[in-house]
């Protein structure tokens, strides 16, 4: 007899020998495409870091604030976007690595209920890392918004006007240009990043809510 | 992607899912890529559920995306001469069916399938499914022919395997 027929008639005898995979076990599986979302925001994040980085280097480096500043003022500017720089890099560096820990968090637990728990970690560095941008983004604007109106003396003439204002009515127009502004940059800011991870956390949502009826 | 897809999907898995032990029986040595191998496969055929149309049976339709992904994965691997460990792998023979020297000789036959390369463990798959060489010669996108050429060089390959 053929070898190969040897092992067909074992073969066939092999077939209910198998230790059986569990239903729970396959949907676990399937829901495995967590951790390749999560490998995907801390792509997106890196991606997004040198972005920046390549942004300011190439077109926001200090020729630019001397053209964009008067010159009353650029050396304090580039001075503060030296600071505001360095503490930028140090927290999204600091994001990337939790990126990088949720991801190998994800990848490698086995249970249900972990899993469960590190994507709602995952979401939350996610937000916090948005909030953190979206406030970092606001605290420069407004401290920039400062030195230009302490220090630059194109600013001086209009600060002058509001004084001599009795009403305060300059103040308050200027006050509420100046919010609009940043309100709607705030808004592009909040929009850019709901695009870039919303989907991606949407992903994870669903995964969440099907690993929460199995677990029940 | 509707629940009731994903509960379909999971029950006609757990039904056919030795088809699927079968083939990462052929193409992995060892507890843990027999298990890796089979959640792999299980990804990948839920990737492709949604495009099963019931037109073939789910095991046919499943055999097939499981040798694709096995041979893709092999490929990969194709490098790395595995040492077949025996010892480590998953318990499939039941022992009371087959007296010591039958076992025997199965066992060395497992390990000169291990030998072969992906496809070639492709088609002792199907040959040992029963298949007939229409239906391996599809599956492999293959011509009849040369899969019947390539099962003869498959048993001369493995009788000189096991008797060097």
């Amino acid at each position: 007899m053929d070898e190969l027929d040897l092992l067909k008639k074992a073969w066939k005898k092999d077939t209910h020998s198998f230790e059986q995979v569990t239903e729970t076990e396959i949907y676990k599986m399937i829901h495995k495409r967590s951790s390749s979302i999560v490998k995907w925001i801390l792509i997106i994040s890196i991606l997004e870091f040198v972005f920046w980085n390549i942004i300011s280097f190439g077109f926001l480096g200090d020729n630019y604030i001397k053209d964009k500043y008067g010159k009353d003022i650029f050396e304090y500017v580039i001075e503060i976007n030296t600071v505001y720089n360095i503490i930028s890099y140090v927290v999204v560096i600091l994001f990337i690595y939790l990126f990088y820990k949720n991801y190998r968090r994800i990848s490698t637990t086995n249970s249900t209920k972990q899993l469960m728990s590190d994507i709602i970690k995952t979401r939350k560095t996610v937000q916090y890392y948005v909030w953190f941008n979206i406030v970092f983004f606001v605290i420069g604007t407004l401290i920039l918004l400062y030195v230009q109106f302490a220090y630059d003396s194109r600013f001086s003439v209009f600060i002058d006007k509001i004084h001599n204002d009795g009403t305060h009515m300059l103040l308050y127009k200027a006050i509420g240009k100046i919010a609009a502004f940043i309100f709607v940059l705030v808004a592009i800011i909040w929009a850019f990043y709901r695009l870039l991870y919303g989907i991606l956390l949407r992903k994870l949502n669903a995964n969440y809510k099907e690993l929460k009826k199995i677990d029940l | 992607m509707s629940d009731n897809l994903e509960q379909s999907f999971v029950k006609q898995l757990k039904e056919n899912q030795n088809i699927i032990h079968k083939i990462c029986r052929l193409y992995t040595n060892g507890e843990d890529a027999h298990n890796d191998l089979f959640q792999e496969i299980t990804i990948q055929l839920w990737k492709a559920f949604p495009k099963f149309r019931g037109e073939s049976k789910f095991s046919t339709w499943a055999y097939r995306v499981a040798l694709n992904t096995a041979i893709t994965l092999y490929r990969k691997n194709t490098r790395t001469v595995s040492t077949v460990t025996y010892e480590g792998q998953k318990h499939f023979l039941r022992q009371e069916d087959y007296n010591l020297e039958e076992e025997e000789q199965i066992k060395l036959m497992y390990q000169a399938v291990q030998q072969l390369n992906d496809i070639e463990k492709a088609l002792v798959f199907l040959y040992l499914e029963d298949k007939d060489y229409t239906e391996i010669s599809e599956t492999l996108g293959i011509s009849e022919v040369n899969a019947r050429v390539k099962m003869n060089r498959i048993k001369g390959k493995l009788k000189k395997i096991l008797n060097p």
